[in-house]
């Protein structure tokens, strides 16, 4: 990408970019292609405002300052990128990925990762159960047992430890067909209710203002 | 003092919150009459109605509304010499600016109503 060399432009080049590389320093989970699009399109507003002929020459410190702090909007930047993907993610990998970095960008985004793993941990842990019940039928399942005080207990169980004395066993090999139809609902819904909440806290953020101020209105007129 | 000086502050924050919130539809009713580049719509704000807290904030907000279908963007080369990149309406960013407005027109006049009292009794 060329850019105008005028003498005040050279003068101007090292603190520019020291501003982008700060800037690009702090984008998280942003692509290559969008950080670079990005970049390129600040340092285009960056160089027409301090060469623009019409007004009188904006200072480099003058323009970076209007443009806000790096850091913060890197931070902004990132976000907006971040919560785009997760909302189109079809892959549970990718969606925990997409929320792992939007939990190191904000409190709301810790919350839901932390649901999301424990969502899809207990879909994974099902999954697992059905997979291993052809292989070692005995120490998987789910048993019912008495212990001593008379009470019923039940017993998930994954692992080679043998099962309670005088248990009996629930399930079967229905444990197969059903803990794969368990985990697949649980981790669609763990999708779902985090793209739910990724929409939500997109809302809020983006001019949820407005349509706040509307509803409240209606009441009054 | 201090109780002039906190309610200061409060009404600086409402301003604040205000505009952020008028920032998407300020964006998009810039771009109604034709594609504009990012420092363009920024002189456009500042010019008509002084919404800009950050500059900065802008190129967030309009690569939001890019992947939101609202807006579409191209690099065009400029006579200066380097690329801009121009951003325009998409059909539905049309739909949806004229959705706000009709959101705004309503609330602005309910808001008027409510005010009236004031301006009639300060003359």
């Amino acid at each position: 990408m060329i850019f105008p060399q005028s003498e005040h432009n050279k003068q101007a080049q090292p603190q520019i970019e020291n501003y982008l590389s700060t800037l690009r320093s702090h984008l998280r989970g942003v692509s290559e292609p969008y950080a670079q699009e990005f970049l390129a399109e600040l340092r285009s507003h960056i160089y027409d405002k301090i060469s623009d002929g019409e007004t009188s020459p904006a200072s480099v410190d003058e323009v970076l300052t209007a443009l806000g702090s790096p850091k913060e909007l890197a931070r902004e930047f990132s976000a907006s990128v971040v919560l785009d993907a997760a909302n189109e993610s079809k892959s549970s990998l990718r969606m925990l990925l997409l929320l792992f970095r939007w939990a190191s960008l904000s409190v709301a985004g810790l919350f839901v990762f932390l649901g999301a793993i424990a969502g899809y941990f207990v879909g994974g842990v099902l999954l697992l159960c059905a997979a291993m019940k052809p292989l070692h039928p005995h120490a998987v399942g789910l048993w019912a047992f008495h212990d001593a005080t008379g009470d019923l207990n039940l017993s998930f169980r994954l692992g080679s430890a043998d099962p309670p004395a005088g248990a009996h066993e629930l399930l079967g090999w229905w444990i197969v067909p059903l803990g794969v139809l368990a985990a697949l609902v649980l981790i669609l819904s763990t999708s779902r209710l985090a793209q739910w909440c990724v929409r939500k806290f997109r809302a809020s953020t983006l001019a949820g203002t407005l349509g706040g101020l509307q509803t409240k209105m209606g009441r009054f007129s | 003092m201090g109780r002039g000086a906190s309610e200061q502050s409060i009404g600086d924050k409402w301003e604040v919150q205000l505009r952020k919130g008028c920032l998407e539809l300020a964006i998009l009713a810039a771009l109604w009459s034709g594609r504009l580049y990012g420092l363009e719509i920024l002189r456009r704000l500042e010019d008509d109605s002084n919404l800009v807290v950050s500059e900065g904030t802008v190129y967030p907000l309009l690569s939001r509304l890019k992947a939101l279908g609202l807006v579409n963007s191209e690099w065009v080369e400029s006579e200066g010499g380097h690329p801009r990149k121009y951003y325009s309406l998409t059909k539905s960013g049309k739909q949806r600016v004229l959705e706000m407005a009709g959101i705004w027109a309503r609330f602005s006049s309910s808001i008027g109503k409510l005010l009236d009292p004031l301006s009639r009794g300060s003359l």
